[in-house]
């Protein structure tokens, strides 16, 4: 029965930031980061989007400036 | 050298001139300095993610700054916008270091062509494997 779990298919993600070749994460492309807040305007985790460490963090970060500016919401009601 | 980022959000009530006057009046501070300009967006109004004083829009001006000496007048420019109630938001950011890092990453050379052929490649196998998986179940 284990074996047979084994060979249901799990798409493998990738870092978009890697695929695209994205370097500068910029806190003004609303577009970018809105694809990693999902409705409850949380940071989508690492583990769900496939995001690398090193990507993660910037990421984080320009989300946290775009909130600050309201370009993005903190949470939604 | 050293490039910065700035910008912030006015209170829609005030008019565009008033903006523009306000949006001069830092770039001579940051001028007089010995900073320049770059170069500068003005988003005008746009909607705000959340209302901020009960305010539902914003207008956004943006500048960008480059100091060849590495001192600024933007802490007392942010002083300056701190103590004016028509500013809702502002933010500074240093983008230099970022950029550079970034540009060193990906420098635009022909050899990336070569390197996009080769994860095809691997993603080609990866394919083959689900295929005997499948026939194994």
């Amino acid at each position: 029965m284990a074996r047979a779990r084994k060979v249901f298919f799990r798409r493998r993600k990738v870092c978009k930031f890697c695929a695209d070749k994205i370097d500068y994460i910029d806190y003004k492309d609303v577009k970018l980061l809105q694809q990693f807040i999902p409705e409850r305007s949380k940071i989508l985790p690492r583990r769900i989007s496939g995001t690398c460490a090193r990507h993660q963090r910037p990421l984080q970060q320009a989300i946290k400036r775009a909130r600050h500016l309201a370009l993005i919401p903190f949470t939604t009601d | 050298m050293r490039t910065y980022e700035l910008m912030f959000v006015v209170d829609p009530r005030v008019a565009d001139e008033d903006v523009v006057t306000m949006t001069n009046d830092y770039k001579n501070m940051i001028t007089t300095a010995g900073s320049q300009i770059t170069s500068e967006e003005n988003w005008g109004r746009r909607k705000l993610a959340f209302p901020i004083e009960k305010l539902n829009e914003g207008k956004y001006v943006l500048l960008y700054v480059s100091s060849e000496t590495g001192t600024t007048a933007l802490p007392a420019v942010e002083h300056r916008m701190r103590q004016n109630d028509k500013i809702l938001r502002y933010l500074t950011v240093r983008t230099d270091e970022d950029l550079k890092r970034a540009a060193r990453k990906h420098p635009v050379t022909p050899g990336t062509a070569s390197q996009s052929g080769a994860g095809e490649e691997r993603d080609a196998d990866a394919g083959s494997d689900i295929e005997s998986e499948e026939g194994e179940a």
